[in-house]
């Protein structure tokens, strides 16, 4: 290493207040919505009101004729001249799905886009949506994986048979025999229902269309800019030098903005085409039905232990309800590869065999949403654990212990392929148990209840793979492997450095995080840095905020970019302070020799070299402009472990959260308050999935669920205070951090409901369903209501 | 009936002379006429209460008004939050301290509520702060920071009047 680095060396790992908060509090950021342009028009969208149906005839006749609508635009207006979507391939069985960004022929799901209405104000362009009249000539609807991978069901795409979109059977060591031979095997079943994200702000665009400079630029509510840049020059015909994608202040994404929509793409095409800016902004109402779905799984699984508890084999069967549509880019795979993948957990299991399918139906598509696939994963093989434990006798914290995958075992290859190596699992179960007090619950458990409520403590560790480099596949076994990032530092004449990245934050802070690590990596103070994180027009490539990925991959390639800057700016400063470069330090943005005897500003550094550089040697000045790419190749598993504490009233099914203990390893802390907000966020997410939310649909593919009065999300009734410990093990990747966007909420969903689980046992109950809603946790207590 | 009509209303202590459709909304009064585009829209269904603004010191949620039931009120949306020095209150403090935003969507409804409820009770405990804020919806902080902030944001304000 060139030069002592002996300033900044606590910023990394301090709660450093996020300067990108302020304009949120002033309420002078500027959302999707809040951008607009003189001459915009305004787009609407006619959506399908059958899941599936034919469209024989769509009259925009009378819609045309409205005063102030500019534009009505058919699926057959594009049919031919812009590609559609087509699902990702990937190694398994299935078929493809081709979704048109209007409808032609048929409609798959209600809320699919078949018109959209350019108008002068939105108001016009909704007015105009209600003359179009369609013709639908009504088909068979599919709403359940069991029924629609039946032989003979109605199938969603003639593509597809038996409706799979993706099907993958796996095995790995000795399944059958481990389960012939052993001491005890139990079996479950488990659901989940569909959710959502649900974003605070939804989705939308502006499209801007000129002739000099970017000929398309677009503003949009999403993760990946340059990934869309991409597909739109890809489906457009365009050169992706004519487009800049921004994604500016953005409400939430939580991967419901990270998947390609057909809405954002048809308001490009129709800005090229009318030569206007125009906008659409998502409704609550779209949202719900046109924004992706997530999880709807039905799962069996079977374990089977040795009398001691150790596991012999794991054995599952996966059912997802993917919806009408391989979500563009990710394909259908994620939720069903994840959820059979990535079962085992932190758990040792020597045998393995999943067969897991994604299943069409005539649903909105499921698309990546927060830990995509092992929430569900984790929950059911939790549950089933302790369902073992009971018979074993064992205690549920103690079964797990005996599974786990220890330090001492690392780097431990599991029989799903995946390397477990500098991850914590047992000191994190250990810490929760212990913050816990853990055995004192369990007694005071035992003794009667004083208000007749059941009692159920749940016990949930958990394995997260954050920070994918190009090694590792979003879903096992695809073929889309996005695992490389650019950072560019930039010393600007002024001696300030900009930090740009294509890494946009939905409230991550995730340029207070970079500024941290720069400042340490560079020496030069937290304040003389920037950091744009959202603008291909600006920013060097990158995939962009999902999967946990943003902290590894934007640290990874600052620490590298930042090691070339050093050595510019250290040969220079030794040049022009004549003095040898081991002498010298950069501190608070100052060179400085050792014993302070000189120093030179960056400022005067930067200026001097950018505008009066006769007398510097050229190698000596190459300009302090660096871009470095990083690719951690592997993940870094990050860890934890939840106890939670329920009571569950008997008469009223209701449940209530009355204390929860986690414990996380997400490795080393850039910023402890931003990390304790991203999982204490993902854990009141885990508190909806477990016990509130639910998308629900009739049998005929009718969505009940469209507003926020009957899609219960959590409030801060709802969920609890959050006692959060830190058991931290470094990561291999540069800078030893990890992601921490996501883990949580698999803990959150797996501790509830094995808490729920365990209350409703003291009464001889058990729950198989979830969201825990009060019908269910009745039902598990055998209430009867009289419908079967 | 008339489809519009001519309405004065205070915003941020600034008198504006308008003439609205009668079924804009409050809200889109505040963004699309005045440009405030500070108050958030995230379910037009007075379920989210991002919209909530102060409209004669009561916390309401701006787009279950109408623009022109607005006629005559004063009201204060997030961009009016600042002291009369241009300071930041003890609530926009105490939510950037104790970092009680993530998107920050959901910030001016939270704001503005939690702003009403220290009126209301200088000193309220944790469980009155989570049933008064329970018609505020944030899907990012799991509220924990929000409370600490409200909570935080009350003792610098006791602290101040007994100063
Ligand atoms: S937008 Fe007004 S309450 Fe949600
Ligand atoms: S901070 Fe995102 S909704 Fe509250």
């Amino acid at each position: 290493m060139t030069g002592m680095r002996i300033s900044n060396e606590k910023s990394v790992g301090t709660s450093v207040l996020p300067d990108e908060a302020r304009p949120l509090l002033d309420g002078e950021a500027r959302f999707l919505n809040d951008i607009s342009f003189p001459g915009m028009y305004h787009v609407a969208f006619l959506r399908s009101q059958y899941a599936h149906a034919r469209l024989r005839n769509v009259d925009v006749g009378k819609a045309r004729e409205l005063p102030g609508v500019i534009k009505v635009l058919t699926g057959a207006d594009l049919f031919g001249k812009v590609d559609p979507f087509r699902s990702m391939p990937n190694r398994f069985s299935g078929g493809e799905s081709v979704q048109h960004w209007l409808a032609v022929e048929k409609v798959r799901f209600c809320g699919e886009a078949i018109c959209a209405v350019v108008a002068e104000d939105r108001a016009t362009a909704e007015d105009a949506i209600e003359l179009i009249e369609v013709d639908y000539d009504p088909l068979p609807v599919i709403t359940d994986a069991r029924e629609g991978e039946k032989d003979g069901s109605p199938l969603v795409h003639d593509t597809c048979p038996n409706n799979y979109l993706i099907r993958r059977d796996y095995k790995r060591g000795p399944v059958d025999e481990a389960f012939e031979t052993a001491h005890l095997t139990v079996k479950r079943s488990f659901s989940i229902g569909r959710k959502q994200a649900l974003c605070l702000e939804g989705r939308g665009c502006v499209a801007a269309f000129r002739k000099d400079g970017f000929e398309l630029s677009v503003w949009m509510s999403h993760q990946l800019p340059y990934v869309v840049r991409h597909y739109l020059a890809k489906h457009l015909g365009m050169a992706e030098t004519e487009i800049r994608v921004v994604a500016p202040q953005t409400g939430g994404g939580f991967g419901q903005k990270a998947s390609i929509y057909p809405e954002e793409f048809v308001c490009t095409y129709l800005a090229r085409m009318l030569r206007r800016p125009v906008k659409w902004v998502e409704d609550r109402f779209e949202n719900m039905v046109a924004s992706t779905h997530a999880r709807e799984q039905d799962i069996e699984v079977e374990l089977a232990l040795d009398k001691d508890g150790r596991i012999l084999a794991l054995r599952s069967d996966v059912w997802v309800d993917v919806g009408a549509y391989s979500t563009y880019l990710w394909s259908a795979g994620m939720e069903p590869l994840q959820t059979g993948g990535l079962m085992p957990g932190p758990y040792k299991v020597p045998a393995f065999q999943y067969s897991t399918r994604g299943v069409a139906t005539n649903k909105t598509p499921v698309g990546p949403y927060r830990a995509v696939g092992r929430p569900s994963a984790s929950a059911s093989l939790e549950l089933l654990l302790n369902e073992a434990a009971r018979k074993l006798g064992m205690d549920a914290a103690e079964i797990r212990m005996r599974n786990m995958i220890r330090q001492e075992d690392m780097p431990y290859r599991n029989a799903n392929n995946l390397v477990h190596d500098n991850v914590g699992y047992m000191p994190c179960l250990q810490m929760a148990l212990s913050k816990a007090s853990y055995d004192a619950l369990r007694a005071e458990q035992g003794k009667p209840s004083p208000n007749g409520k059941l009692r159920g403590i749940g016990v949930a560790c958990f394995a997260e793979l954050t920070g994918l480099g190009t090694s590792t596949a979003v879903g096992p076994g695809t073929l889309l492997q996005p695992g490389r990032d650019a950072v560019t530092l930039r010393l600007e004449t002024s001696g300030v450095l900009t930090i740009a990245a294509a890494l946009p934050s939905q409230g991550q802070r995730i340029a207070t995080a970079m500024r941290q690590v720069a400042a340490d990596e560079t020496g030069i103070a937290l304040e003389d840095i920037s950091c744009l994180t959202n603008d291909t027009g600006m920013a060097p490539y990158g995939f962009g905020t999902f999967a946990s990925r943003t902290a590894v991959f934007g640290s990874g390639a600052v620490i590298q970019a930042a090691t070339e800057l050093r050595r510019r700016i250290l040969a220079l400063a030794a040049f022009l302070l004549d003095e040898p470069e081991d002498r010298l330090a950069i501190v608070n943005s100052v060179v400085q020799t050792v014993d302070r005897s000189k120093t030179l500003t960056l400022r005067d550094m930067a200026e001097h070299s950018f505008f009066s550089a006769k007398d510097i040697p050229m190698e000596l000045n190459q300009g302090f402009e660096v871009t470095a790419f990083y690719d951690p190749k592997h993940g870094s598993f990050a860890a934890g472990a939840h106890v939670v504490v329920v009571d569950v009233d008997p008469d009223t099914g209701a449940v209530e959260i009355v204390r929860y203990v986690a414990a996380e390893d997400v490795g080393r802390l850039i910023n402890p308050a931003v990390v304790e907000g991203q999982i204490i966020g993902g854990i009141a997410q885990g508190v909806g999935e477990a016990l509130l939310e639910e998308l629900i649909y009739d049998e005929q593919g009718q969505p009940r669920t469209v507003t926020l009065a009957d899609y219960l999300v959590p409030s801060a009734l709802e969920v609890p205070r959050i006692e959060l410990h830190h058991a931290n093990t470094p990561s291999g990747a540069l800078g030893g951090f990890k992601g921490c966007g996501e883990g949580s909420i698999i803990g959150a969903l797996g501790g509830i409901a094995c808490a729920v689980s365990d209350a409703l046992a003291q009464r001889g109950g058990d729950i198989h369903e979830f969201p825990a809603t009060p019908e269910r946790v009745l039902r598990g207590l055998g209430v009867d209501f009289g419908d079967d | 009936m008339a489809r519009e009509k001519a309405i004065e209303v205070t915003v941020n202590g600034i008198t504006h002379r308008k003439t609205v459709s009668v079924r804009t909304s409050l809200a889109d009064f505040l963004r699309d006429h005045l440009y405030l585009t500070g108050t958030h829209i995230g379910c037009e269904h007075g379920v989210c209460g991002a919209c909530t603004v102060s409209v004669n010191g009561k916390a309401v949620r701006s787009c279950l008004m109408l623009a022109v039931q607005a006629d005559a009120k004063q009201i204060t949306t997030i961009e009016g939050l600042r002291d009369e020095n241009g300071e930041w209150n003890e609530m926009q403090k105490a939510f950037f301290e104790n970092f009680a935003l993530q998107c920050g969507y959901c910030t001016p409804g939270f704001l503005t509520s939690a702003i009403e409820l220290l009126r209301e009770n200088p000193d309220p405990s944790e469980a009155e702060i989570r049933e008064y804020l329970s018609g505020n919806i944030c899907r990012c902080s799991g509220y924990q920071a929000i409370i600490d902030a409200v909570q935080a944001a009350a003792a610098a304000t006791r602290a101040q009047r007994q100063a």
